[in-house]
């Protein structure tokens, strides 16, 4: 793909984007102590794979970073350009931003496109029912059924898609992948020529399509 | 006759002048007798949507309720078959991709299948349709922008190259994903033509599906299989990953029936046939079920709401609450749950309020071997519960099972109404223009029987069903491979005070033959399991989540199945050909659903055979298998490959334990 092209693409928010009435525009502070608006500044128009953690948290969180930090860097090319990484405290009254600093640092993820994001825990808690909510109180109400998930939207298509943290690296690049902008036609003519010359390689070694290339 | 049945059909041709054009033909067609339906579609599908321009809906917030319908205006009718369409570019082995097919491997066994009988061409795009006259058109994604999509009637021996084009928009208002991959439920074909779950394309491109249109059982009994291993109802639907509930719920569905000798789409005494009723759209009649709910009508649509799952209407054959005039004499009528969620109980209600006989000829597509009647009277054998008490009566049809019933008119005399009823209800909001029966709410009914005489010209009844209807393929014995497929979303740890379950609960499929500790979620990259072409297997499907509410139809893509115990909660509560511990008959036939409720499990066999590559099991609630409860199973062609596949089976094995917060 054209890099130039991509940076310089304009993504535009989908015209039936529920827009800040679902996501909310709920003030956040980054791991800089910049303010941000939830939907304007950073789900507007964008790709962006959200996940909930807390920073002394022993379990889950850390791996789940770590995960993110490979696909992070699996998708370098991409992040702060046209895909966003935001990792949302579950515990915002804990978590100051210099703490999601320390923590993001501690974890090699303060990097370009990656927002490691606290604020109001009534806001937080609005944002984690409209992103992860399954109209299931049992599962919703329990804070942490929510830490192993990553929300993929993309503005831009107005999709959403998930995965779950725990599934393989190339699972979840896949999904990540399975929201990307729209292409054109041209581009998919692209994506399939190579995607063809995989399938081939593999017929003859295999006899069959065995895929697994990723 | 009804006495204001001039009024309605007023009012339908007023409602729907212009676009759906389809089934006022097919009225026609219905009264001019069967040459009319059998006749090929004299509209072209662009003619019947009336020319009207399909801009994208604007949607509403999701209201209490859908508008209010009046009840038994619509007639009844069956999907339009589909055109026998030639292809241009003519289909080719190997991917054309000049002509803009998507990716595939190559066809298999295309010289052995090739030059197909038939070719057709489905193009997924938007349409209009009418859900009932008192509605304005509906937004929807439909084949030949249609919904349903055009009746399949296919044959044995007869391959059939379908060419799936993608010709949704690009950029869409809607709940649906413009990316698709049609699967055939339950054809017997290369992975490369099974419409894969991970193998969706986008919008601008094709692909050529190959269906041979034979038996399973190729390789070892040559020709077109094993003729025991005959099916019927099949249907086609999109299989796109985290989207198949909405894209479904869009429209992308239809019917799919391969006809033989032994049901060979007419009633005429041919060599081997069953004389069941089987005139398409006289005599034998698709019953595909969905529920929508709409938003108000603004705007000259009714669209549907934002949601996909939920709906407060009961939609048979894209209508609500129609009715059928039927005469005194036995009909077919294939039912299809076509999801996205709900599973339904249907029965029949005769005019004094009792429970009618519904005779069940198929499960899944296949014959079973004796007819079952299913009724309030005949036992434990009219139902397919296994939970106690069983509920007699109603015939449970889970997302995408299929269930073939004859129901037989005679006895009832000119003017009688007959009603299929649901045992849940949806919202009308206007009363009955007939009276009901005894204790039937008006809510419940699915759609109107209206029983005249059988005019002259109108086909004679069927001779009674045979008491036998086909024998049952051998049932692999011993088998070759043992394998347990848990659906979980679970364990279902509690754990204590600060601490919490990591990971988290969320949909799974577990397998203890590779020691899972948790289970695995859809990966299209990797298989969960592989299995050596030509050898057989017994899968112990288990349902984990007891004491729930969580049901899993789990699907099987390819090969039929037959059930050899039932257990619940791990103890064998069936068993098949055990007299002490009978199997519920329903259960006891070749199926590709099996349906397991909360604590239950099935024991099945099946055999893999013909063809190599990557198939599916997985959980036919919709909005379960969008989240993650399906895993790829492959067939390999030799042990080279099959260890080669081994090597790269997917790992699910986390440890899920309590975690301090």
């Amino acid at each position: 793909m054209d890099r130039r092209k991509l940076l310089t693409r304009v993504f535009e928010p989908h015209p039936a984007s529920p827009g800040a009435t679902r996501y909310t525009n709920a003030v956040l502070r980054t791991q800089d102590n910049k303010e941000v608006r939830f939907y304007d500044d950073l789900i507007r128009g964008r790709q962006v794979v959200i996940n909930f953690f807390y920073a002394d948290c022993k379990g889950a969180c850390p791996a789940v970073t770590q995960k993110l930090k490979r696909i992070y860097n699996q998708l370098r090319d991409r992040m702060g350009n046209d895909l966003f990484f935001y990792s949302i405290s579950l515990k915002p009254r804990d978590d100051t931003p210099a703490a999601m600093k320390r923590y993001a640092q501690m974890n090699k993820g303060d990097e370009p496109g990656w927002l490691f994001l606290t604020g109001d825990p009534y806001d937080i808690e609005t944002i984690r029912f409209r992103l992860f909510g399954m109209g299931h109180p049992g599962f919703d109400l329990d804070e942490t059924t929510h830490a192993g998930l990553l929300r993929i939207i993309n503005d831009n298509r107005n999709s959403w898609g998930m995965a779950q943290a725990y599934a393989s690296d190339q699972n979840i690049l896949k999904r990540i992948s399975w929201q990307d902008p729209q292409k054109s036609y041209g581009e998919m003519v692209r994506i399939y020529r190579d995607l063809q010359v995989k399938i081939n390689e593999d017929v003859k070694k295999y006899g069959y399509r065995r895929d697994a290339w990723l | 006759m009804p006495k204001n049945k001039a009024k309605d059909r007023q009012k339908v041709g007023k409602k729907t002048e212009g676009t759906i054009s389809r089934r006022t033909v097919l009225k026609i067609g219905a009264a001019a007798g069967a040459a009319g339906v059998l006749a090929p579609s004299i509209l072209s599908p662009k003619e019947a949507l009336g020319f009207q321009a399909i801009t994208e809906p604007v949607l509403c917030t999701t209201p209490t309720n859908s508008p209010p319908h009046h009840p038994f205006v619509q007639d009844f009718a069956a999907p339009f078959p589909a055109e026998d369409h030639p292809l241009m570019p003519a289909p080719t082995e190997s991917r054309n991709e000049a002509a803009g097919e998507a990716p595939r491997a190559d066809h298999q066994r295309w010289a052995q299948f090739t030059p197909a009988q038939f070719t057709h061409e489905l193009e997924a795009k938007p349409g209009l349709h009418t859900f009932h006259p008192d509605y304005s058109p509906t937004y929807i994604w439909g084949f030949n922008g249609l919904y349903p999509g055009p009746q399949m009637l296919q044959r044995y021996g007869k391959s059939t190259i379908v060419r799936f084009r993608n010709s949704l928009p690009l950029t869409t208002t809607t709940f649906g994903r413009n990316e698709m991959t049609i699967h055939l439920h339950n054809g017997h074909h290369g992975s490369e033509s099974d419409g894969f779950a991970g193998d969706f394309f986008s919008t601008g491109f094709y692909k050529d599906h190959l269906y041979p249109n034979i038996y399973a059982g190729l390789d070892s009994f040559g020709g077109i299989g094993d003729h025991n291993e005959k099916m019927g109802t099949f249907w086609y639907h999109d299989h796109r990953a985290e989207f198949t509930a909405p894209n479904n719920q869009m429209g992308l569905n239809g019917q799919f029936i391969v006809y033989d000798e032994t049901d060979p789409g007419h009633e005429h005494p041919s060599v081997d046939s069953l004389q069941l009723p089987g005139y398409y759209g006289i005599t034998d009649f698709p019953i595909i079920l969905n529920d929508k709910k709409f938003c108000p009508t603004a705007n000259g649509r009714t669209e549907m709401v934002n949601a996909v799952a939920g709906g407060d209407k009961w939609i048979v054959n894209g209508m609500i609450q129609p009715k059928l005039t039927v005469r005194r004499r036995k009909y077919r009528f294939r039912i299809l749950n076509t999801g996205p969620t709900k599973v339904w109980t249907l029965s029949l209600v005769k005019p004094d309020g009792s429970v009618g006989t519904m005779t069940c000829i198929a499960t899944d597509a296949n014959f079973l071997e004796h007819p079952l009647r299913i009724n309030d009277t005949d036992g434990a054998g009219n139902s397919n519960a296994t939970t106690a008490p069983i509920v007699p009566g109603g015939l449970k049809v889970a997302v995408a099972e299929r269930y073939d019933i004859v129901i037989d008119f005679t006895e009832f005399p000119a003017g009688s109404k007959l009603y299929l009823k649901e045992a849940a209800q949806q919202f009308v909001g206007l009363p009955s223009p007939d009276p009901l029966p005894a204790g039937l709410d008006i809510r419940n009914v699915l759609m109107q029987f209206s029983v005249v005489n059988r005019e002259p010209w109108f086909p004679v009844d069927t001779p009674a069903i045979p008491a036998t209807l086909c024998t049952y393929p051998s049932i692999p014995d011993p088998v070759d491979n043992f394998f347990e497929w848990q659906f979980i979303r679970d364990p279902a740890v509690t754990c204590p005070a600060g601490t919490h379950l990591d990971p988290p609960r969320m949909f799974r499929i577990r397998r203890p033959t590779l020691g899972d500790t948790l289970g695995c979620v859809f990966d299209a990259d990797r298989p969960a399991h592989a299995i050596l072409r030509g050898t057989s297997e017994e899968w112990l499907i288990n349902n984990m989540v007891a004491g729930s509410a969580w049901a899993h139809p789990v699907h099987i893509h390819f090969e039929e199945f037959r059930t050899i115990e039932r257990l619940v909660n791990g103890v064998v509560v069936g068993r098949l050909n055990d007299p002490n511990l009978p199997i519920a008959p329903l259960f006891s036939g070749r199926k590709d659903v099996n349906f397991v409720e909360a604590g239950q499990g099935a024991r099945i066999r099946m055999r893999f055979r013909d063809y190599n590559g990557a198939y599916l099991i997985h959980c036919h609630n919709m909005a379960h298998e969008d989240a993650f409860m399906m895993v790829r199973w492959d067939i390999c062609p030799d042990q080279a490959s099959l260890d080669a596949c081994n090597a790269i089976l997917q790992v699910c094995q986390e440890v899920q334990q309590c975690v301090p917060d």
